[in-house]
């Protein structure tokens, strides 16, 4: 049976984003995914909050990265949380974009490595290890918790790009594969089997989630609407070779990253088409968006998360979500 | 304002109607730093206990869209038929 998992960005107010969490636990969503961005609020605090105000939801940042938190205090904040929602708690952790590590100064170096170094001493501290680690992006000379961390604590890699999807599926109890479309998913899920293979892991044991950009409404212009700002940033930031794929004009691509550039949000978004919705969002009808997830489960995803915009009226795109599309995938 | 005696008037088969169209007014809004956190718990806790569509909880969350939304409140509270209460806001909100 696949799961669904919820993204928060929390750039809303917590009391909102609490708000949801709860109505979004209560309707059948099993995950809960709050991002980690130093310009938003802090993803812990978020997380305590959500974790205090509800009961069975898995939760956990989605992702955190290696270059603004050292994995040092990312193990501390997981393992605290741990301790006040227990078995409830995971990591999610990327190689971050180089775009908001130029803003704050930090260089985006050797981004498998860290990650695979970074999981590799969360694992550690997180089982109570002292822990002395000699890697190439992380020296530590001797860290250990003053409190007994409780139980293993899964770690998610999130992944785009072909190495780093494989070493997800090498070294992560879970993926959260970063593509909406059927092509690019089951492309990625293939790549995660080679990861998975390479560890000698079944594949069954590793929870491949479909972290996608999700806009629901039962008024396909309404969820068209919602989705534009979220594809015209991602169609900015993609490679011409993810556009070529989906037949999308790399011209038109480049129209929208200049408008954006230059905070022209109407030309941007008025150049968003039919095909880029497509290729970089779930959008639609309860009904289309059955199918598309149908199509994506059929790819190996064993998690769906339903990530921003999720619709143009939140609460209302998480009840139709619960009542309308989760149910179409209970066994 | 006494938000407790406001709610005191409304029919108990509007309680329900009444929580939603508020909630609605409070999570769509763009004044959202207008909520103080004392409120924000107060009705997350009644949201957490399935308890926003009774008097406590729709005490809170009336008081809340007024925070928020004063005239939007005044306007749901109209189409609501809840015009004596709509009445009464209205004119707290002109002394105010």
């Amino acid at each position: 049976m696949v799961k669904f998992g919820i993204e928060f960005v929390p750039r809303e107010p917590q009391w909102r984003i609490t708000y949801y969490v709860i109505q979004a636990e209560r309707g059948g969503f099993t995950n809960l995914w709050v991002t980690d961005h130093f310009n938003n609020r802090n993803v812990y605090v978020t997380l305590t909050t959500a974790a205090i105000y509800t009961n069975k939801i898995t939760f956990g940042p989605g992702v955190t990265n290696p270059y603004l938190v050292n994995p040092v205090f990312t193990a501390q904040a997981v393992a605290t949380l741990n301790e006040l929602a227990p078995g409830r708690v995971v990591l999610g952790i990327g190689a971050g974009d180089k775009t908001t590590l130029d803003c704050v100064g930090v260089e985006w170096k050797k981004p498998l490595t860290a990650v695979q170094e970074s999981v590799e001493i969360f694992r550690k501290m997180t089982s109570g290890e002292s822990v002395v680690y000699d890697g190439e992006v992380f020296k530590i000379a001797g860290a250990k918790f003053l409190f007994k961390p409780k139980g293993k604590i899964p770690v998610y890699v999130g992944a785009q790009g072909p190495k780093m999807l494989a070493l997800a599926g090498k070294i992560g109890d879970g993926v959260l594969i970063n593509a909406c479309h059927p092509k690019d998913v089951e492309y990625a899920v293939n790549c995660v089997k080679e990861g998975v293979s390479e560890a000698g892991k079944n594949f069954g044991d590793v929870d491949v989630a479909a972290y996608t950009s999700f806009s629901v409404d039962e008024d396909l212009k309404k969820a068209t609407k919602a989705a534009v700002p979220v594809v015209s940033f991602i169609v900015a930031g993609s490679p011409s070779q993810v556009l070529e794929r989906h037949a999308i004009d790399v011209k038109k691509a480049e129209e929208i990253r200049e408008a954006l550039k230059a905070n022209e949000w109407g030309r941007a978004f008025g150049a968003v088409t039919r095909e880029m919705i497509e290729a970089f969002s779930v959008c639609g009808t309860p009904d289309t968006c059955v199918e598309r997830i149908a199509q994506l489960v059929k790819s190996g995803v064993s998690q769906f998360v339903t990530g921003s915009p999720i619709g143009a009226n939140v609460r209302e795109a998480i009840s139709l979500i619960c009542n309308k599309i989760i149910p179409n995938f209970k066994a | 304002m006494d938000y407790g005696k406001l709610v005191e008037a409304v029919a108990v088969e509007k309680w329900g109607v009444l929580s939603d169209k508020l909630v609605d007014l409070i999570l769509t809004s763009k004044n959202d730093d207008k909520m103080s956190s004392q409120l924000a718990n107060s009705i997350l806790n009644h949201w957490q206990k399935d308890s926003l569509a009774t008097q406590a909880g729709l005490t809170a969350l009336l008081e809340a869209a007024v925070q928020l939304e004063p005239e939007k409140t005044v306007a749901a509270l109209t189409e609501l038929q809840l015009t004596n209460i709509a009445e009464q806001l209205k004119g707290a909100l002109v002394k105010a």
